[in-house]
């Protein structure tokens, strides 16, 4: 048994270096283009994003142009904070009350319903790119917030997340209310509701995400210069027809920072209760 | 009027208790599904259906063409994206189930120091958008030998390449963006259902006098079957639904095709050549790709098999 | 408390009402306008200043928006389809343009009242390539005439002369020259975009469509120029792929004001991609008429351009119209294309105006400066313009994602085989 944890713990040494190893690998594009972003834009663009660190010749005027002279980067950065809190908002409202029905309710039609939610996860939305897109024509929500969230509001994935979860909670509770002549809506919202707080924690930082990243789908919706979100904002920096490459490093260093900000503060929130219950079936 | 009153409440009282009773509410729980369901799931799908049957010249100009726009899908550009994108989704699934798995192994070791920071450093590429992702990888994979892949590959006397312009090298290139920024994604799949394996089963191993890679492979993989069918099915999901990587290269159009999936095909058919009917046809073949891959690679680990 | 805040709303509403109603010419008209050029937007406000103050009962406020290439372009066409959201004005990239034209009564206004009564003076060649039904919807910024632009500095070392070269062959023997002598490369081949490929073979005499609209790309002349574009890089090691793949990359930039290559054959309008990109070349830069494919043949082609319509969609189109006639086409806009943008004017009769050789950025810059306008009045006759078609768009889509990427980058295909597989995809397509 001694020998055992001897093993063990000389395999821990190595692989303590080995995971220094793979995490500056990891964190290092983080690192150069934290360094990039110090730099004249047209530097990157000519030279290539360097390992070459000249640290006097760093300045801090591409941040002073994204916060203070060219306002496009605020209003991207606006939009995408608009959209990402309501996207948020709206799935983890709709998307917990149809797991609550799916997990404590029996009635017709729910294994086929069950079904079809591990059935939508299961399609990539890209291939509903254009009928969608006429839909949102059709609805009138071209260039509108609305129009980015609607569609992928009720999410399949929190769905399903937050139907494991709630299954995982005691039935006692629910039965407990139901004697006390509580309404099941209230059942819902003053009991089960504070109990998933974890739930709701994971599904935030997860769901927070894929808004503040999303690209393709507002690309394809959102129209005027003053609509536009982070990502699609930066990616039309990348034009040999304008000059604004100075704004494109520190563009992405800060739209990095809300989202990474709220997973170190929530990171074990956010793990355990993805972990909790993402894959058990 | 006072009669009245009291009838509303009544009546309100008696819709209420409807809408409580255990037989209704469960609909209104489930009903935003319902409703998002048949307007931005059904609904799409069966028009784009119906559309990948017609040639759609504007909004009221539409002519039914049969099956032309499938047989147009005989052209070497959809031939190309098929290949990209089967040869991107195996390349990725290849890499990125046993790499983490590896990771996630080494890490559920209670003795290694660090480990929390650890897991949340190869997180956090996970954090970033692919554009912003996608910028640093195309700027690092510049021409210019002073671009920082080329500078490490001149370390060792090689190159310059111009990455993004080669298929290997541009295919690498998307592959290289994939894993940095999902490792540490699957590794916490991989970590939470490493945690459900009960340690009786490695003890009783160490009782038979099996090593680490014994344990491994007998225990770790057999007891992870669920997680890593899990994983293949959102990568075969994610492989072959992959367009924003391609579009940070080398947006909407690249040299030669070598960056076009069959995403980035839907979207060029549609949006640029303003094709809808086309467009639609090829989402429809993706559909049943996907479905077909997926149905196949259940197969394969026997998920369906009742046990 | 209530009361009176009824009464404030409903009097603020009324004053709203009817400061917008009662004095409604006060405000200037705003118009809207989209491009995907920041210097375009640029030229038109100042182009909008100019007007304003000689018409001060017109005042106008323009509204430009720059947007990427593709969105910008894709958005156009879906609202100009879907009968809302465009703007007033907009620019249309010429290779896209064939797109707006589509179907019986294109969303664009027609601008013949503004461009016919000054026919005569303009290169009407530019005027075809936005019009449909003899119906001009499109205004160019520049004619867009290919010009060599040499590297003298590198020249002068190898010991060539520019005036010795004056066929295509003769260019090659210099190149050689250069190369042996600098062991700089002589010139760039573009390989993600079409320029170098499609200049030259608009020079030649060939183009991808023929006037009845067949698809000639796979001709045999196009093949010939092909292969030697690939020879150049490939045999005879006088260009190099460009770097970056095109000359409106970055890379190239950096590379060519380093003194990369010795020379590049690109329109006239690439004269402030000099003055912004190149800065160490300043005074090094000579421009003069590019060489020609036979004796005596064109030296010069009608590339690229963009032009400005106004949408159906626009509320006050008469306005728009005689604005935009007043900011390029009258004397002094084409003069502003030429001293703000840096373009050749579409109107030939400002090509020796006293304002064109008056020194600016471009006289300073260019080692002939003052004589560049000489350049243009040399090959004017010259300049072969192209054919544009309905499936044009996709014709310029394939060819830059295609033809000298795989025939000249790659070596993946023989010239044959990439222009015949081009030619055969647009052939299908009509």
């Amino acid at each position: 048994m001694r020998t055992k944890t001897k093993d063990s713990k000389t395999g821990s040494y190595s692989s303590f270096i080995v995971f220094t190893f793979i995490c500056i690998i990891f964190l290092a594009p983080f690192f150069f283009m934290l360094v990039t972003s110090f730099k004249p834009g047209q530097e990157m663009l000519s030279k290539g994003l360097t390992l070459k660190i000249n640290f006097d010749a760093m300045t801090l005027n591409n941040y002073k142009i994204i916060f203070f002279e060219d306002n496009r980067y605020l209003t991207w950065y606006k939009n995408s904070l608009i959209i990402t809190a309501l996207y948020t908002v709206l799935s983890l409202f709709f998307s917990s009350l149809v797991g609550y029905g799916l997990a404590v309710y029996n009635f017709k039609g729910k294994n086929l319903l069950f079904f079809i939610v591990l059935l939508v996860m299961m399609v990539p939305l890209e291939i509903l790119l254009l009928p969608l897109y006429r839909l949102m024509i059709t609805l009138n929500l071209m260039d509108t917030y609305l129009g980015v969230v609607l569609p992928f509001a009720v999410s399949p994935f929190a769905i399903f997340f937050f139907r494991q979860y709630i299954i995982g909670l005691p039935k006692e509770l629910i039965e407990a209310a139901r004697v006390d002549g509580c309404g099941e809506f209230r059942i819902f919202f003053k009991i089960i509701a504070p109990l998933m707080k974890p739930a709701f924690g994971a599904m935030t930082i997860l769901q927070a995400m894929t808004s503040w990243n999303a690209f393709v789908w507002p690309l394809v919706v959102l129209r005027s210069a003053k609509k536009l979100t982070l990502p699609i904002g930066l990616m039309s920096l990348l034009t040999p027809y304008g000059n604004s490459y100075d704004m494109i490093m520190p563009g992405a260093v800060m739209s990095v920072i809300p989202i990474a900000i709220l997973f170190l503060l929530n990171q074990r929130a956010f793990i355990e209760g993805l972990t909790a219950g993402g894959i058990k079936q | 009027m006072g009669f009245n009153r009291v009838s509303i409440k009544v009546k309100i009282k008696k819709i209420y208790s409807v809408i409580n009773s255990v037989e209704v509410v469960p609909y209104i729980f489930v009903l935003p599904f319902i409703i998002t369901f048949l307007v931005f799931f059904l609904y799409p799908i069966i028009s784009s259906v119906i559309m990948s049957f017609q040639n759609i010249a504007g909004f009221r100009d539409v002519t039914f063409v049969g099956w032309k726009n499938y047989r147009n899908l005989l052209n070497p550009h959809y031939y190309s994206a098929l290949k990209v994108s089967f040869l991107y989704t195996f390349l990725t699934i290849a890499i990125l189930i046993p790499f983490p798995l590896i990771l996630a192994a080494l890490l559920n070791n209670k003795l290694l120091r660090g480990r929390n920071i650890f897991r949340s450093s190869l997180f956090m590429p996970a954090l970033t958008s692919v554009i912003v992702a996608g910028m640093f990888f195309r700027f690092a994979f510049g021409t210019q030998p002073t671009a920082l892949f080329n500078q490490i590959i001149g370390f060792f006397g090689l190159g310059p390449i111009t990455w993004l312009q080669g298929r290997s090298t541009g295919m690498l290139a998307l592959v290289v963006l994939c894993v940095w920024r999902w490792t540490g994604v699957n590794i916490v799949y991989f970590l939470a259902g490493l945690q459900g394996i009960p340690q009786e089963l490695y003890e009783s191993a160490d009782i038979d006098g099996a090593n680490s890679l014994q344990k491994f492979f007998n225990i770790t993989i057999p007891s992870l079957k669920p997680v890593i069918i899990f994983v293949t099915t959102i990568s075969v999901f994610g492989g072959f639904s992959m367009f924003a990587e391609s579009f940070a290269y080398w947006t909407s159009r690249s040299p030669g095709d070598i960056g076009l999936t069959l995403v980035a095909y839907i979207y060029q058919t549609g949006f640029n050549n303003n094709n809808f009917g086309f467009a639609s046809a090829i989402g429809i073949t993706l559909l049943i790709i996907i479905m077909m891959v997926n149905v196949l690679q259940l197969n394969l680990f026997g998920f369906f098999k009742k046990d | 408390m209530k009361r009176f805040f009824l009464f404030a709303m409903t009097f603020i509403l009324m004053f709203v009402v009817m400061t917008v109603g009662v004095f409604p010419q006060e405000k200037p008209t705003t118009l809207t306008f989209w491009t995907f050029q920041e210097s375009h937007n640029k030229f038109l406000q100042d182009a909008v200043t100019t007007w304003n103050a000689a018409n001060p009962d017109r005042q106008i406020k323009l509204e430009g928006t720059v947007y990427p290439y593709e969105d910008m372009h894709n958005n156009l066409l879906i609202s100009l389809q879907s009968g809302k959201g465009a703007p007033d004005l907009a620019d249309i990239e010429i290779s896209m343009y064939a797109n707006y034209l589509k179907g019986t009564t294109p969303a664009l206004v027609p601008l013949n009242d503004i461009i016919e009564p000054i026919k005569d003076k303009l290169i009407m060649g530019r005027f075809d390539s936005y019009a449909k039904d003899g119906k001009y919807y499109g205004i160019d910024y520049h004619v867009g005439a290919t010009v060599m632009y040499y590297n003298t500095d590198i020249l002068d070392k190898a010991g060539v002369s520019i005036d010795d070269i004056k066929t295509i062959a003769d260019y090659v023997e210099a190149g050689k020259k250069v190369v042996a002598k600098t062991g700089i490369p002589f010139t760039v081949v573009e390989v993600t975009e079409h320029w170098t490929f499609y200049q030259e073979m608009i020079k030649a005499g060939s183009d991808i469509f023929a006037k009845n609209g067949d698809v000639i790309l796979d001709n045999q002349t196009n093949i010939d120029i092909l292969q030697a574009l690939s020879d150049w890089v490939n045999k005879d090691k006088i260009a190099v792929a460009c770097p970056g793949g095109f000359t409106h990359s970055e890379e190239y930039w950096a590379f060519m004001n380093d003194g990369g290559a010795a020379s590049l054959e690109m329109p006239f309008w690439y004269l402030n991609r000099f003055t912004d990109h190149m800065p160490d070349l300043k005074g090094k830069i000579t421009v003069a008429p590019a060489p020609s494919w036979t004796e005596g043949g064109a030296r010069s082609a009608g590339m690229g351009g963009t032009g400005t319509s106004i949408t159906v969609q626009c509320k006050n189109q008469e306005l728009a119209k005689d604005f935009l006639a007043a900011a390029k086409l009258s004397r002094e806009g084409c003069i502003k294309t030429y001293t703000v943008l840096g373009f050749d004017p579409l109107r030939w009769d400002v090509w020796d105006a006293p304002e064109i050789t008056a020194p600016n950025q471009f006289t300073d810059y260019f080692e002939n400066g003052t004589d560049l306008f000489n350049v243009l009045l040399e090959v004017k006759d010259e300049i072969n313009p192209t054919v544009i078609t309905d499936i044009y768009p996709a014709a310029i889509n394939l060819l830059k994602a295609n033809a000298t990427f795989k025939a000249v980058k790659e070596q993946s295909a023989t010239p044959e085989a990439v222009l015949k597989q081009i030619a055969d995809e647009l052939r299908a397509m009509k």
